[in-house]
């Protein structure tokens, strides 16, 4: 599944303030790899993508995403869930 | 091929570095003699116990101790079943209808631990369509209960209630229940939850239940020790109510309280019930004992207040950076994780046990020096533990030479 583009360029600013390893970021940069996020930052990520979007991400689906990309697929698929 | 236990070698690594070449393991203390309540032999020393969650000193209340005795004779030492099994002795039930009378709820549920009780309730109450919404500071048996359970989880800040209520509106017009899971009082620190404005939170959308796990308030907060629910006057808006036996009630076991009217059918359907031995009569017994002794304890609370007071302004006075307010846990806040280290070596070697924490399992990812309060500690335990902490602080750097207080010898 190909990243939605414009849901990558809205997470880039907001993964910003959270990029403590000053890696490049695109929709291949890994959250735990490349950017060291520990459960602690997830957690103040997670909070802040659920407030920019205005959505819920479960706990549930983070074991499935670990790179900026995958998880612009799993937002783009719970705005499709809301709007049905 | 790789060894099993490979993936664990830059644990291992971490921790070796961490922990250097010399001095005691702070995970692997050993307790030679239990001399009291507050103290024991550690390392052929005299040691001051300030981090067992004993809040109330009764591990060894003789009402306790008579009734283990009692029960070891004439039951034996132990039941070999689950409680849907051949498990289940008239103690169990008596312990049920005591927890019950206590918090005065309908229901109550007896498991072998508080991890089990937060696994079995949390993995089984919530089904696919609905929603547990956490507070991120939550223990880990919270943790592992959720993830076994097939609702959506999300986590909202620690203890905001706003952050909450702006996750509960997201989820508004979904079908399925909602259940918001707190603790009274968080381990680490000893803060509590803002209960009262997580109860109006919950009374403003519709089907939200609210849990909360009461570990380390239990015996603690309330004029008759219910917790943190008693304190805040929100009784009849917790729905349930978790906990375990093995702080304040002094010996080991967990529980699930609720007026629920189909409560009782979690005793088929909760794995951590039905497929793990039940306690043993001694245990139970103990605990219905020391229950007794908790709704009566009034003194003993204002005791340990008293101490959690005498502590706090000990050591915030020596101008150690604390992470707790007054409350029956006191955190002291090391620099680093090396720093907690060193300071923990100091504290047992000069006679204090207190517990060391480090990150991640601590919030703000602190290196904590995590001390509880006990009813039976005296004001001259407390004033030697402070001594000491101000002796290994300046060893360490941590503060300057106090003015006035005199410094234990090193």
């Amino acid at each position: 599944m190909s990243a939605p583009a414009e849901i990558v360029a809205r997470l880039i600013p907001i993964l910003g303030p959270f990029n403590k390893t000053n890696a490049p970021l695109s929709a291949a940069t890994r959250f735990t790899e490349d950017l060291n996020f520990d459960s602690l930052i997830v957690m103040e990520f997670v909070a802040a993508v659920e407030d920019a979007f205005d959505i819920s991400v479960p706990l549930n689906i983070l074991p499935d995403v670990a790179t900026v990309g995958e998880l612009a697929s799993a937002i783009d698929k719970i705005l499709g869930e809301g709007k049905s | 091929m790789a060894d099993l236990f490979d993936r664990f070698a830059p644990l291992m690594a971490q921790r070796d570095a961490l922990l250097g070449d010399g001095g005691i393991n702070p995970f692997q203390v050993k307790m030679d003699e239990l001399l009291s309540p507050t103290e024991a032999m550690i390392e052929g020393r005299r040691t001051i116990l300030a981090g067992t969650n004993n809040y109330l000193g009764l591990t060894f209340s003789p009402e306790a101790l008579k009734a283990a005795h009692d029960a070891l004779e004439a039951c034996g030492t132990g039941t070999t079943g689950s409680r849907v099994a051949n498990g289940t002795y008239g103690s169990h039930k008596d312990l049920e209808n005591a927890l019950a009378e206590f918090f005065g709820k309908d229901h109550a549920m007896v498991f072998s631990t508080g991890f089990l009780a937060n696994l079995g309730i949390l993995s089984t109450l919530m089904g696919p369509e609905d929603y547990i919404l956490m507070d991120a500071d939550c223990h880990a048996s919270i943790y592992d209960g959720v993830r076994g359970s097939a609702a959506q989880i999300i986590r909202f800040r620690h203890n905001d209630a706003a952050d909450l209520e702006k996750r509960l509106a997201r989820l508004e017009g979904k079908p399925g229940n909602k259940l918001i899971v707190i603790e009274g009082i968080y381990s680490m620190l000893g803060d509590k939850a803002p209960i009262a404005e997580i109860v109006a939170v919950k009374k403003k959308f519709s089907n939200v239940y609210l849990l909360s796990d009461e570990a380390h308030s239990l015996g603690v907060l309330g004029r008759y020790g219910r917790g943190l629910p008693e304190e805040a006057g929100v009784e009849d808006d917790v729905d349930f109510i978790v906990g375990t036996f093995s702080k304040s009630v002094g010996t080991v076991g967990g529980f699930c309280v609720s007026n629920h009217p189909q409560f009782d059918v979690l005793r088929l359907v909760c794995r951590a019930y039905v497929f793990t031995a039940s306690l043993p009569p001694s245990v139970v017994v103990s605990a219905t004992a020391n229950l007794k002794l908790i709704k009566q304890g009034g003194a003993l609370r204002a005791r340990l207040m008293r101490n959690a007071e005498q502590l706090h302004q000990g050591l915030s006075g020596l101008g150690l950076k604390l992470g707790s307010d007054v409350s029956s846990v006191i955190a002291v806040v090391a620099p680093d994780p090396q720093t907690a280290i060193a300071f923990w070596r100091g504290l047992i070697e000069a006679g204090v046990y207190v517990n060391l924490a480090l990150p991640p399992a601590t919030p703000f990812g602190y290196s904590l020096l995590r001390a509880s309060l006990c009813a039976a500690h005296t004001e001259a335990q407390i004033d030697q533990i402070i001594d000491i902490f101000a002796d290994v602080a300046l060893r360490l750097g941590m503060i300057e030479r106090p003015a006035s207080r005199r410094i234990a010898a090193g």
